[in-house]
């Protein structure tokens, strides 16, 4: 034993060198930077809702439609209609804004006699990136604003003793979500919006510990072959099934302390993003609390054990890859197979629903063991622990045949006579 | 003439890879504080038989066997009792000198004592003094040699088996190794090295075997080598050896 966790110190210190701590920090701190400096941009486009307005009418209804904007929070600038529009144009442009409704002449006429009227909206797009995307919802929730006022207007002059609301409206819509066997008064959007958040920062980080680890232990064994370490080990009076299985747990956990550090960047990065409305937004946390959406304790270690088992199946796969290099710089190609059974179902999970793809489709995916972690979040989400269970003790048979092959390759002349070469075989 | 007690009893070893044969019927014996030389050309199959030795390859055929114990059967035991120094091995590059000598020497001992014997051994041997807080990355080559044999030593095993342990040293560092090669078998210590350095097999060995092809073609002490084919030194006892076969 005393000769196993000696063995566990040099692995765990031969792995975590700065050179591995450094970029992993820089990461989670960039990480956390870039989620505050996204989340104060998004913050900031909401707060200015900025746009111009010109007004070629200069009818009371126009100046209404200006007037019900303002009141509406829209910082209204209006631009001189005798100007061309390049001219108008460029001035927004260098008011950073941009937005500009045109409403036309004859513009209030046209509304007073129940005529649609046509209003022209430029979106000016100086890039195509998320925070632009901001800028057209501004224009939209604007044009809304002026098509509500109008109708109201309409309305009250039509029928005077109704609200214009209950004429627009008359129906009032209470959603009720179903999840499992839990009902919770909440909109769906706000569910699905929620579940997202979650779903798209668990699966990269799956996917960057499975294959961290993968790698780690995959390169330790080819640089202990290269450097002929290993050949020294394997001669000292310590027995084969302790070499591999303390390069296995040196190699986890390190992986499973990477996943923290990740855990926390991405934790930092979504809250950043979302203003540290992770959990969801006012009113709605006990609903998605009631829906079993948010994750207990015995969930989080349910979800833990998945990804446990997965690094483990990784882990031992990857021992074997480690084996066939020759030296380091072969363990990138040969670790490629390995790779692309993590990233299919790392895709399929992100963005297909796994129940909706042909049932030799649907065994394929449960048949690679790396599947698991990636469907234990939705899976606990849904209740279908019976599904889980079933991933995690398919992933410890895996785990268990390869760590056999694994023993059997180190235990024989195999481990030393294993090669290949992919470099060599290209030429 | 007092026959010497037998440290390593190698007979008949074959190891085939596939359909290759690396040795072929290789016999030989090491006794006490004996210095034992294996020479021949590239892939004679000089590394082929340490590793087997080393039990680090099981042999196809034939038996090793280390103070009596037999190397595959009681590999264990045997592992106790040797240690091996791979041709142009390395170390671990992020631990230190210090830290590479203590996980090895916990890795051989049994107890605390026996460990930080271990390690008083290796420091005066290595002689690294001060560099071995260093970080092996930042070793020479003589260093890490130095700090290798040292490891190999540490531990006073039965057997020290030696491949290649100055290859690519200077003269300097390589002279310091043989010099404590030697010092080390007349403090009881039995030693298998290759080499392909003739002038420091004359300087080391008492019995020397000249392999090729992966069969052994010549044993006997570097002065009967040298009467039987009338040479001046090993080189030409090997050159005549390896070439008229």
């Amino acid at each position: 034993m005393r000769k196993f966790l000696i063995l566990i110190k040099k692995e765990v210190k031969e792995l975590l060198t700065l050179q591995m701590v450094l970029p992993l920090v820089v990461t989670m701190v960039v990480f956390a930077f870039v989620g505050d400096i996204a989340g104060d941009q998004a913050k900031k486009s909401q707060e200015n809702r900025s746009l111009t307005v010109v007004n070629y009418d200069q009818s009371p209804t126009a100046a209404a439609v200006i007037s019900a904007l303002k009141s509406a929070d829209f910082n209204v600038s209006e631009s001189d209609h005798a100007k061309s529009i390049d001219e108008i144009l460029r001035e927004t442009k260098e008011r950073q804004q941009s937005a500009v409704v045109i409403i036309p002449e004859n513009f209030g006429q046209g509304v007073t006699s129940g005529q649609a009227q046509e209003i022209e909206a430029y979106t000016i797009m100086n890039n195509f990136s998320l925070s632009a995307s901001q800028n057209s919802v501004i224009l939209k929730s604007a044009l809304e604003a002026i098509n509500n006022y109008i109708s109201d207007q309409l309305i009250r002059s039509r029928v005077s003793d109704l609200k214009p609301e209950e004429i627009k409206s008359p129906i009032k819509v209470r959603d009720i979500v179903v999840v499992g066997n839990a009902r919770a008064a909440v909109s769906p959007e706000a569910v699905v919006g929620f579940i997202s958040q979650q779903t798209t920062f668990i699966p990269i980080i799956l996917f960057i510990v499975i294959l961290f680890a993968a790698q780690m232990i995959a390169t330790t064994i080819a640089s202990e072959k290269e450097n002929k370490t290993l050949e020294t080990l394997l001669s000292a009076p310590v027995s084969r099934r302790a070499i591999v299985s303390s390069k296995m747990i040196g190699a986890g956990i390190v992986a499973l302390l990477m996943a923290l550090v990740y855990i926390f960047g991405f934790r930092y990065y979504m809250d950043g993003m979302t203003g540290g409305a992770l959990g969801g937004v006012d009113g709605t946390n006990q609903a998605f609390s009631d829906l079993g959406l948010v994750f207990s304790v015995s969930d989080y270690l349910i979800l833990g054990a998945s990804l446990f088992c997965g690094i483990l199946a990784a882990l031992a796969i990857a021992l074997i890859i480690g084996s066939f290099a020759e030296d380091s710089k072969n363990v990138q190609g040969l670790i490629t197979p390995l790779m692309v059974l993590i990233i299919i179902p790392y895709f399929f999970v992100m963005f297909l629903d796994i129940n909706t793809l042909t049932p030799a489709l649907k065994y394929l995916i449960y048949a690679i063991p790396f599947s698991h972690p990636f469907l234990a979040a939705p899976n606990i989400f849904l209740g279908n622990f019976n599904q889980v269970i079933f991933g995690i003790i398919y992933q410890i048979i895996v785990f268990i045949v390869f760590v056999l092959i694994a023993g059997k390759i180190f235990s024989s002349d195999l481990i030393l006579t294993l090669k290949l070469n992919l470099n060599r075989k290209k030429r | 003439m007092m026959r010497m007690k037998k440290v390593l009893e190698v007979k008949n070893l074959s190891k085939s890879f596939g359909k290759i044969p690396a040795v072929s019927g290789v016999s030989f014996d090491i006794g006490e504080n004996q210095i034992f030389a294996l020479i021949g050309p590239n892939g004679a199959g000089k590394s082929t038989t340490l590793r087997m030795i080393a039990t680090i390859l099981t042999p196809t055929s034939g038996s090793i066997k280390i103070c009596g114990r037999d190397s595959v059967k009681e590999a264990d035991e045997v592992r106790k009792m040797i240690s091996y120094l791979p041709e142009e091995a390395g170390a671990y590059k992020n631990l230190t000198g210090l830290e590479y000598l203590k996980f090895m020497a916990a890795l051989f001992a049994e107890n605390r004592a026996t460990e930080k014997r271990y390690l008083a051994t290796a420091e005066e041997i290595s002689n690294l003094k001060d560099r071995l807080k260093s970080k092996v990355n930042t070793y020479s080559k003589g260093m890490t040699r130095k700090l290798l044999l040292a490891r190999t030593v540490m531990i006073e095993p039965k057997l020290a088996i030696l491949d290649e342990p100055t290859s690519g040293l200077d003269v300097v560092n390589a002279f310091e190794i043989r010099k404590t090669i030697n010092q080390l078998s007349k403090r009881g210590m039995s030693v298998l090295l290759s080499s392909h350095n003739m002038l420091e097999i004359e300087f080391l060995s008492e019995e020397v075997g000249i392999i090729n092809q992966g069969k052994i073609q010549e044993i006997g002490s570097v002065s009967e080598l040298k009467s039987k084919y009338k040479a001046k030194n090993l080189e030409e006892v090997f050159i005549n050896s390896v070439h008229n076969r």
